[in-house]
Parts: structure tokens; sequence; C-alpha cells
């Protein structure tokens, strides 16, 4: 443990906001959840709460606004003990936003949910109005007002939730993986809101990258205990450290640096003749590709148009980074090449046309793995979930038990056989659901946001397995390094339609992405040069310049 | 024994009434959505989202829009009541035909009602079809054979009572627009509070409308997660096994989800009541609709009691 006081930071005089003394909490079953925690948070303090999965930093904020009660030691709120009388004023000066937008949104439209915090406060009508469309004009929603949040893309829905916290001007602000899913658009405008917050801020989030520009302290969790607490910078120079904690999210910087581009210029390529082959080149493949799709579209039930004149071609081996911003299509695309989606144009598996018995069959040729793991995991145990797939290819006996164990193995959950899905880890989860499309020996994987809400020791882990997969892939990601480590070929989405087939490092050197879809990483790569140039000063070595 | 009239149909009668009906099942589906609304998406977008939902029929001065919910909820739901009460084919038509009206007069697309009629169709039609097969004998009721089926007439009694029935919840169900699509269901649901009905059954009908739609977003894709790994539902014990555990999860899901809806509430500010803004001011003209819709109720069970079915 290499607990650090905060006592270095000056604060004679000033009474804390919160301050934590030997706090600890226990669930239901015994597990101990925070360990002798002890913390002062200050006014203005821009906090960065990290530390694993289940390290007890969502239980630890559930205290700071009165959601949890204090079982053992004590919590103090601007000097006096927290008591029952005290948690309305609590809850309704501290704002706190929950990872699942879902669960803020109850309301039937979004003013009612934008309003429910101020009426709260006991605010007259206009004020509350004033509020309402100020916080919505400020995330971009105010034309939306009146919408339900069903009707709402995930990320309106994370910005909406956000609106409704804010409108309650909170002294102290509360975020739990705020841009979890989130495009570098919608991230950026996250980014701006909190630069511009002058409360008390405190934020959970995996991504270091994230939090560098806008947290000056940085509390690190382990195990239900604080294993640090300094400066930002600290926390960022410190490698091993990081490591020791599972943050080390240097293996990223090698995106980051500056990088020739590499011009492998790739067209879109047709096996088969078309009359709009004036923008198809010449077909230089020797076998036919694993799919195609050739002017392929597909529009909702609702007419809303999801894919449009899509023209794409996987070889076997590719991997290929689906990107682009939310609601692009990219999750649109993936639904069609499992034949969930039937549009409209040419669809081709192994050079044959697909009709509909081969449709029927595409599950057994593409395994897809959802961003959110918990949608597929449903049965007690993971060998069920394992061998949910190859039962349905009417496999069993050894056969069945090989295919399972194999599988385990692959993803590195050997062991975990009988554990129940639902208990484990998000990591832990996620390997699972690959796990179960890898026991189907597909031809194609698809893997939609393989590293959301992972933490950088779970999203190293994922990468190796990913690496040693040696499968045809499809990652859809807004993640650059992902992008960058795992994928030789992008695919750049925007509003429904490819607008890029090119090489990866194309990619990245692609300088007219921001402008088309708000593909905007250079803050990222700004903040991870800058780190390194931390880590490279605490090791003495030479400083690189900073941009 | 009496004597029971008897028609036989030809097959070839049958095959036109089965026909004729499916036409017109064909036509109102499409006279009320169906593809139509499809190309209309296309034409016209997405709705302007900044203008209340209320407002957008305000202007349209319907006079269901402009009543005060109160008065509006007691004196449809006393309509409704005495609609059910209707004993007669005939009177109960009269109400379906008011009904009707109430929905012309509500301003809001018939589409909408007319989907309300269509997803009651499965279930009603089924009534029209088992009830004159099943219902006991009625003295001189005529019986009707269809082909191939010489021991099991067709009772044309039964079939009254069925339709009777049909018509009777096509008429309540239409009633539904006018009560409940021409305010916020907030504001709906707020005016049930003020009539009695307790918060706690108010909040839960609010949050299950919100939430309806997050749980079958849920299921929709925990059902694909199943779907694409080859998951085909059957009538054995797989398939109850695999459902059986879909549901099982679904309900721990949403077990999850109720514990961190509530901690959202609770730290903006719950305190057992949902707030508003909503104030409600009755007037002479809100009091004069209500008794206008008691009074016609009140007419069509007299009517109905006083000279039954003048046609049948």
């Amino acid at each position: 443990m290499h607990f650090m006081s905060d006592e270095h930071i000056p604060r004679e005089g000033e009474l804390p906001l919160y301050d934590l003394d030997s706090l600890s909490f226990r669930y239901p079953d015994g597990t101990y959840a925070l360990r002798d925690i002890s913390l002062k948070i200050h006014r203005g303090d821009r906090i960065g709460l990290v530390g694993r999965n289940g390290s007890g930093k969502t239980t630890l904020v559930k205290h700071l606004n009165g959601l949890h009660s204090c079982q053992q030691g004590s919590i103090s709120y601007k000097g006096e003990p927290l008591t029952e009388a005290m948690l309305p004023g609590l809850r309704l000066a501290t704002g706190v936003l929950f990872q699942d937008p879902d669960d803020h949104l109850f309301c039937n439209s979004l003013f009612d949910d934008v309003a429910f915090g101020p009426m709260n406060q006991g605010l007259d009508e206009d004020t509350v109005i004033s509020r309402v469309l100020e916080q919505l004009t400020a995330v971009g929603l105010e034309k939306l007002c009146y919408k339900p949040a069903h009707l709402l893309s995930y990320g309106q829905k994370k910005r909406a939730a956000f609106a409704a916290i804010m409108a309650m001007h909170p002294e102290v602000l509360i975020l739990d993986e705020p841009t979890a899913n989130l495009d570098p658009r919608q991230e950026k405008i996250f980014k701006e809101l909190l630069r511009e917050y002058r409360g008390t801020l405190i934020v959970i989030d995996h991504d270091l990258l994230f939090l560098y520009d806008l947290c000056d302290r940085a509390v690190v969790m382990s195990d239900g205990a604080i294993h640090h607490n300094y400066s930002f910078d600290q926390l960022v120079s410190q490698r091993e450290s990081l490591r020791e904690h599972g943050l080390d999210f240097t293996f990223r910087f090698s995106c980051c640096g500056d990088q020739q581009s590499v011009h492998v210029h790739q067209h879109y390529e047709h096996t088969h003749e078309h009359p709009i082959g004036a923008v198809h080149a010449p077909s230089v493949l020797p076998v036919p590709p694993l799919m195609e799709l050739q002017h392929y579209s597909f529009r909702y039930g609702d007419g809303t148009l999801g894919l449009s004149n899509a023209n794409l071609i996987i070889r076997p081996g590719d991997t290929l980074a689906l990107v682009g911003e939310n609601g692009a299509g990219k999750s649109t695309l993936a639904a069609c090449l499992l034949g969930l989606n039937r549009g409209e144009g040419y669809f081709f598996v192994n050079g044959k046309p697909v009709n509909n018995a081969l449709r029927r069959g595409l599950w057994r040729r593409v395994g897809m793995v959802f961003q959110n793991s918990a949608d597929q995991l449903f049965t007690p145990s993971c060998r069920e979930e394992v061998a949910f797939g190859p039962q349905q290819m009417g496999m069993k006996g050894d056969e069945l038990n090989d295919r399972v164990n194999d599988a385990l193995a692959r993803v590195h959950l050997q062991g975990f056989e009988d554990k129940v899905p639902l208990n484990m880890s998000g990591g832990e989860r996620k390997r699972l659901a690959i796990a179960a499309a890898l026991s189907m020996h597909p031809e194609l994987l698809i893997l939609d946001e393989p590293t959301a809400s992972l933490d950088p020791h779970g999203e190293e882990l994922l990468t190796e397995i990913l690496e040693s997969l040696g499968l045809t892939t499809i990652l859809i990601t807004h993640d650059l390094f992902f992008i960058e480590r795992l994928s030789t070929r992008a695919i750049v989405m925007h509003q429904g339609t490819i607008i890029r087939d090119y090489s990866t490092a194309e990619f990245l050197t692609d300088d007219h992405l921001q402008s088309v879809n708000g593909l905007d990483y250079s803050y990222k790569s700004d903040c991870g040069r800058r780190i390194m140039a931390l880590q490279d000063h605490e090791k003495g070595v030479r400083i690189l310049p900073i941009d | 024994m009496t004597a029971h009239p008897e028609i036989h149909i030809p097959l070839t009668t049958l095959a036109s009434i089965i026909g004729g009906l499916a036409v017109l099942f064909v036509l109102f589906y499409w006279s009320i959505g169906g593809k139509r609304a499809k190309r209309d998406s296309f034409r016209t977008g997405d709705p302007d989202w900044s203008v209340p939902t209320i407002d957008a029929y305000a202007d349209r001065s319907s006079f269901f829009h402009q009543w005060d919910p109160r008065i509006k909820i007691v004196s449809l739901f006393l309509y409704c009541f005495m609609v059910v009460s209707l004993q007669s084919l005939c009177w109960s038509t009269v109400a379906f035909t008011i009904s009707l009206l109430a929905v012309v007069a509500c301003n809001i697309p018939f589409a909408r009602a007319g989907k309300r009629l269509l997803a009651m169709a499965g279930f009603l039609s089924m009534f029209l079809l088992v009830v004159p097969f099943t219902s006991p004998l009625q003295s001189s009721e005529t019986l009707i054979y269809l082909p191939g089926l010489p021991g099991f007439p067709f009772h044309t009694a039964g079939f009254f009572v069925a339709l009777l029935i049909v018509v009777k919840a096509c008429a309540i169900a239409l009633m539904m627009e006018p009560l409940l699509g021409t305010a916020p269901l907030a504001v709906t649901l707020q005016s049930l509070s003020r009539l009695g009905l307790p918060d706690s059954i108010g909040q839960m009908v609010l949050l299950s409308h919100r939430y309806i739609f997050v749980f079958v977003n849920e299921i929709t894709r925990m059902y694909r997660g199943m779907r694409v790994r080859g998951f085909v539902p059957g009538t054995n014990m797989a398939t109850m096994s695999a459902m059986g555990n879909f549901f099982g999860m679904l309900f721990v899901r949403s077990f999850d989800r109720t514990q961190r809806v509530y901690d959202a509430m609770l730290s903006r500010g719950y305190a057992g009541q949902f707030p508003s803004f909503v104030r409600f001011a009755t007037t002479q003209k809100d009091w004069a609709k209500g008794a206008l819709w008691i009074m016609m109720g009140l007419f069509l069970l007299f009517i109905d009691r006083m000279y039954g079915n003048p046609f049948f």
C-alpha cells in the first residue's frame, strides 16, 4: 500500500466540505465494500476517483450524497456529522450522475426530467423553466425538450441526464463514467461543460486521458481502501504504481505518437458486375471475399434510414475497425452482416448471394459480442453460457465439453465454469461473452465497443486475447488505441453511410475526419504526450517536446 | 321439441364472406397507417419536439382538451360504465357511433384509435368465432350450418351476444382517446390523485409508462443475443429452459434497475412525491360538459331498458 495523505495540499483554516473518518461499509452478505476510508474533500477540489472495477468507488460516492448510510466510522459535511435530517439538503446540493442515463430519465419528457431536481429544491415556476431551458441548451438538446427519453439516442440520453443534474446548480458534482460509450464529439461536449463547472468535482472514470486535464487530484482505490491520494500529475507520472492498481494505460501511447502515414491506397472493390461500376476499382481478389455488401441499404420499421448505399468487402483474415459518431450506423451494419436486419441491395457470403436460407444460417458463421455483455448472458453458469451456441448447432457430449473448455481457456476463464455470470466483474463478463461467441467457431467475429467500462487492466488483457484470436474481426469502437492496435483497415461511417474505407495507418493520419464527423482524437493524443513527458521526467530521461 | 329454422351455407358463399371480411380488415389496416405511416415519416421527418404534445392539439380547440381533467375523467368513466350496462345491440351500436364522433371531436389522428382497435381485434375475433358455436340453444333461434361442419351449427343468438360484447368493447376502447389522450399522462395522473387515487399508484403508472420502453428494449437486446447464437424457439424442454433463464435474468435486471432508478430519484431530492406545477381550475363549462356526458349515458341506459332492441 502506498497511501499518501492529502495533508501536503495547503488547506489551513479551511473547513473541508466532506470529512470521512475511518469509514467502512459492508454489504448484507458480509463483503467489505469500503475499508477504513479517511478522506477530506474541500470546496473547489477536482478529484479523479480511480481504481479497478469493484474497488469501491461507486459505493464511496453513494456515501457522499447519503444514498448509503454510515455503518462504521463517520462522515462530516460542512463540519457537521452527517445525520438523517441533513440528507435531503445534502442530496439537493450534491449532483450525482450514474452510469446508465436511463436510470436518471424517469419522467415522460426531457423537460419534466430536467425540471424534477429544481422543483424538489422548491424553486418557483419561472426559475425552473429558465434553468431547464438553460441546461438543455448547454447540452444541445433544447429542440428536444418535450421528447420522451425512450426516443433519444444513447449520447442524447447521457447529455440529458447531465442537464438534469446541472439544472440543480449542485455545489458538488459527482460523475460515474460520464463518457462511457460516447463518441469523441459527445465526449468533447462533456469535457467543455466540466471545464466551465466551478464547484467541487469528483469524477469516476477509467479513462485517465479524459481525466488528466479536468482533475488536479487523484484518489486511487483498491479493494475498498484508498491507496493513493495525491495530485493527478503524481498519479500519471508513476507508471509502476499505475500498473499495481490496474491503471496503467500507457500501453495505449503507441497510438498517440507521431506516425508517418503509410500510403496503402485501397478503394472499394467489387467482384460482381454492377451498373455503378464507375466508382469501383477492378477486383484484385483471387478468391471471393468472406462477405460483401454492394449498395446495401436498410430502413427501420418507422422509416428511419439506418444504412445507406453501403459497399464493403470483408476478406478472410481482415481485421476491420468500424468507426463513426454515435448513431452513424455501425451497429446497424453489424446487424445486417448477422442477418438480423434485412436490407435492400446485394449481399454475398463467400461469393454466393444471400437468400433466406443462407441468412437464417448466418449465425453459424458470424459471432457477435454486444456492447453491453449483460445483454447476451442469461444462464446461471459460465459453462451453460458458453455451451448455449454449440448446443443450438446440435453438439453434445465430449465435443460440446471440448468446445466449452477451449473457448474458456482462450479468454483466460479456466476455472470459472460454475460461476454465475451476473456476479462476475465487467471485464470477466466481457471475456465470457467472447468465449460464448468463440465456442461456435465463427468465421467472422464482430465486437461492439469491447472495451467500454473496462478498467485499464481489463482492457490490456482483452487486447492480448483479441490479438491472439487470429480471426476475421470487425471492431466497432471509438477507441483510437484499439483501432491502431487491433485493426489493419478502418471503415468510417457517418449518418448511415460508409464515407472512408482505407488502411488504419491512413485513418490515423486523416485530418479531415474531425470536420466530417467529429472524430476528434487530438485532445487525447495531446494528453498522452504530456503524460509521457511526465513519466519520462520521473524516470530522469529525455523529456519529449509538448505540442 | 321446438323446431329451429336452419340455413345451409354453400362453400362459395362462405368463402365470399370470409374473403369480404379479410378485405375489410386489410382496408381498415391500410387506412389507419400501416404502410402509409412509413412513407409519411420520410416526407415529414422528425416531429418538432420543442413543442409540448398537449400544445400541438390545443390550437384545434378540442372539446376534450379544454375540459378540466378531473371532471372529464369522472364523467367519461361513468359514461363508460353505463355503456357496459347496455343490453341491446342497437343501443350499443349507437354508443359505438358516439364514441367514433368523440374520437373525431378530440382532434387526435384516428389512426391512433384505430390501432387500439386493431390490437384488440385478435381477442375480439375469437369471441365472434367461438361463442356462436358454443352458446346454448335458444328457443326459435336460427341455426346456420357451414360446409364440412354438420354437427356444429352456428347459433345466431350466440353470434349476437358476441357481437354485443364486441361493439361495447370497441365503444369503450374508442373512448380511451378522449379520456386519456387529450392531456399529458402526468396531468391525467395528477387529476386522478386529486380524485383520491393514492400517490404511490399514480407514480407507479408514470414510472411504468416510462420504463416499459426501456424494458421492451432490454427484452429485444437480450433476445437478439440469443438469436445470434442460433436460438429458435420450439415446443421442447430446451426452449422452456432457455426461456426460463431469459425471464429470470430479465427479472433480476429489472430489480437492479428499480434500485438504481430509486437512487437516482433520491439523489435529486425525491421525498415521496413527484413535484408538479399543474393547477386545476373548474368552470361552469366543465360542469356542463360533465353533465352532458352523464345525461347521454343515462339516456342510452334508459332507452335500452325501456325499448330494448327495436330491430331484432
